[in-house]
């Protein structure tokens, strides 16, 4: 067994809108190893970004988490907030669904635990050089100054690789293309020396072919550094690509999780199913491509049972009427969903989850 | 860059030369009974005999030739004929321009100061008690006539500081209050500006990042979002200057300030033609001046704007 650094337990997150309450995340559970890469899938507002804006202390002032904690095992202990800190038996953990303020959130931002937005064009201070902006992570967090500093982050952009680091130094964001300027953010994240990488969807706004480089510059950097990446994403071809494991999110819920090879060979769930049966790969010429019915269900209402059953053609009484809890298919494999347990009767997963299984079994591979 | 400036400023020049002509063809449009004040009592040839000493005999192209004649040969704008009789205008105009300049440069050196900071605090603390504080503060300064405040600020002002009611150029006390109360205007714009901008630019990415970099709110605050809310006030802050110094009017009069604030609405009254064209002359210079440094100072603050060269490249 691979050692834990991050225990996420039993985490509810709420936001209050309007007067009203949305459960944004509903009893997440998950556990994150040191070392690995840890995508989780989801629609759009399956709750992907809002479960690791937690991790970072960055969730919108509206949001707030009322129960569950987030052990991350990497911090040492401030002997001031003794509470914000506990032990089990897997060593001491800071408790950071406990982290209110922001000079606790200091300790843990960029050196711990560092992130890569979206939006390249519009993440990077357009009136300062890329090398204040890189220099600035390593003088906070490496203790470097000056030239020392300058020397470092020269190796960063030459590590992520920027041709002519010297040069680009002096030069300001809008001298850079989107897949440079995501370079300059990866570079800015490794500069933090962080222990873990969070990566929302760093590639959905850059073309296919800069997609792949970066991808291939996450995972070379992840060897390097020894990061532990966690990477948002609703594009399953990237999933392929980078993962070691996947969650699949679904209305603020961990349905399904597993390596990557059992996610899309012998995915359990339905709404597994119908996401993978969705890939254009495996639609069928002349055939309209798959695509999953209805809406995701309403957060403001609380959700009974299996929050995919409105959807699910197959769904059975019980997922009306139970949360599903969660059945072990394998060691690393595990799906919330009733079709699991042994009095259900025999569903079928669709032709082609099918024909995937079968060709997973012969290619075992990606 | 230099090459960029050189032709702004003979296009400024231009611009000066265009004022300057519209101010004089107008004013000599004024209904002839204004330059003398016993106009009824005047026979035609007396009534001749005075233009013809104003020089107004002649066709305008000719008066206007003149003019600019004096003007760049020998940098003579005239002498005054209603105001001071017979005094050159850049003799009534060169002791009292100073004390303007004076004036209005410490009283926006003040506002940048105590507004900047104001805003800053403002937008640190949004919807807190300092920004509450600061929001009502703007709002008096807004909507309460200024001739009110300034009053007390006299009233009470000088008693606090034991100095008399009326200006003495030589006593360094004296110049506090006409200072403060005429920069009040200014604290307030600035730091209601630099607020809405702080406020603006943090919720930008650029600010995410610095956080999650583990930059501190304060260093957020000092490092990124200052400058960034500071580039598009920057261009307005050499045209505030110059609506200082001319709306120092009741300031000055207040205080009896020997200044010019007054003086351009005085001379348009009487019809003091040259006095007129004096004033807008420098009234002119400071704002084309002023212009020409706004845009300097952002291409300073802000490395996406480069002057001369054509597109930039972005």
């Amino acid at each position: 067994m691979q050692e834990k650094i991050l225990s996420i337990e039993n985490l509810s997150v709420r936001f209050s809108l309007r007067g009203r309450i949305l459960h944004a995340i509903r009893q997440v559970s998950l556990d994150v190893y040191k070392g690995e890469t840890l995508v989780i899938v989801g629609e759009s507002g399956c709750g992907k970004s809002v479960l690791n804006k937690n991790l970072i202390g960055l969730l919108d002032s509206n949001g707030f988490i009322d129960n569950g904690s987030i052990k991350y095992y990497g911090a040492k202990p401030d002997a001031k907030n003794p509470d914000l800190y506990g032990e089990d038996e897997k060593g001491t953990y800071a408790d950071l669904a406990k982290f209110k303020k922001e000079k606790d959130w200091l300790k843990i931002r960029g050196q711990e635990i560092c992130m890569i937005l979206q939006d390249p064009m519009t993440s990077l201070n357009p009136l300062k050089t890329i090398g204040a902006q890189i220099a600035e992570a390593i003088s906070l967090h490496q203790g470097k100054k000056g030239k020392e500093a300058k020397e470092a982050a020269l190796q960063i952009m030459r590590d992520v690789r920027i041709d002519d680091p010297e040069r680009r130094y002096k030069q300001y964001p809008h001298e850079f293309s989107g897949g440079m300027r995501q370079r300059v953010v990866i570079a800015i994240a490794i500069a933090c020396n962080p222990k873990i990488l969070i990566c929302d969807e760093p590639t959905t706004a850059l073309d296919v072919t800069i997609q792949a480089q970066v991808l291939s510059l996450i995972r070379e950097l992840k060897e390097k550094y020894k990061l532990t990446v966690i990477f948002i994403t609703h594009d399953l071809g990237v999933v392929a690509n980078i993962a070691d494991r996947v969650a699949v999110m679904y209305a603020g819920d961990i349905i399904e999780i597993g390596m990557v090879e059992e996610i899309f060979y012998q995915p359990k769930h339905p709404y597994t199913w119908a996401l993978l049966s969705s890939l254009p790969q495996l639609g069928v010429k002349g055939e309209d491509l798959f695509s999953i019915k209805g809406t995701p269900p309403n957060l403001f209402a609380e959700v009974k049972g299996d929050a995919f059953a409105p959807r699910n053609p197959q769904a059975l009484k019980i997922d009306f009427e139970e949360l599903p809890p969660y059945f072990t298919v394998s060691p690393t494999h595990k799906a919330r969903t009733w079709l699991l347990d042994e009095r259900a009767p025999k569903v079928e997963p669709p032709e082609v989850i099918r024909s995937l299984n079968s060709e997973g079994g012969a290619a075992n591979g990606k | 860059m230099l090459k960029y400036l050189a032709k702004r400023l003979g296009r400024s020049f231009i611009t000066l030369i265009i004022i300057l002509t519209i101010v004089f063809v107008l004013m000599r449009q004024m209904p002839i009974e204004g330059y003398f004040p016993n106009f009824d009592k005047m026979t035609q040839e007396q009534i001749q005999n005075g233009l013809k000493l104003m020089g107004m005999d002649k066709p305008m192209i000719v008066q206007l030739f003149n003019f600019f004649k004096g003007l760049f040969l020998k940098g003579d704008l005239g002498t005054s004929r209603i105001y001071r009789n017979n005094v050159a205008v850049t003799e009534i105009l060169g002791p009292k321009l100073p004390v303007s300049i004076k004036l209005g440069s410490l009283a926006l050196i003040v506002a940048l100061l105590v507004g900047l900071p104001l805003g800053t605090v403002m937008a640190k603390y949004k919807n807190k008690l300092p920004d509450h504080l600061g929001t009502a503060f703007i709002v008096f300064i807004e909507a309460v006539p200024a001739a009110v405040y300034y009053l007390f600020i006299q009233l009470y002002g000088t008693q606090w500081l034991h100095i008399k009611l009326i200006f003495d150029i030589n006593d360094w006390k004296a110049w506090i209050l006409p200072v403060f109360s005429l920069s009040l205007g200014n604290i307030a714009y600035y730091a209601m500006w630099l607020r809405r901008y702080m406020v603006d630019e943090m919720t930008k990415d650029y600010v995410q990042l610095a956080k999650i970099k583990g930059v501190s709110s304060t260093g957020i605050m000092f490092k990124h979002v200052f400058r960034n809310a500071f580039v598009p006030m920057a261009q307005y802050i050499p045209t505030s200057f110059l609506n200082t110094v001319v709306g120092s009017i009741y300031i000055e009069s207040l205080y009896s300030v020997p200044g010019m604030g007054g003086l351009l609405v005085d001379v348009v009254k009487k019809q003091d033609n040259n006095m007129v064209q004096g004033i807008v002359l420098v009234f002119a210079c400071v704002g084309v001046v002023g212009l020409v440094f706004g845009d300097l100072l952002m291409v300073l603050l802000d490395p996406r704007i480069s002057l001369g060269s054509k597109g930039g490249h972005r």
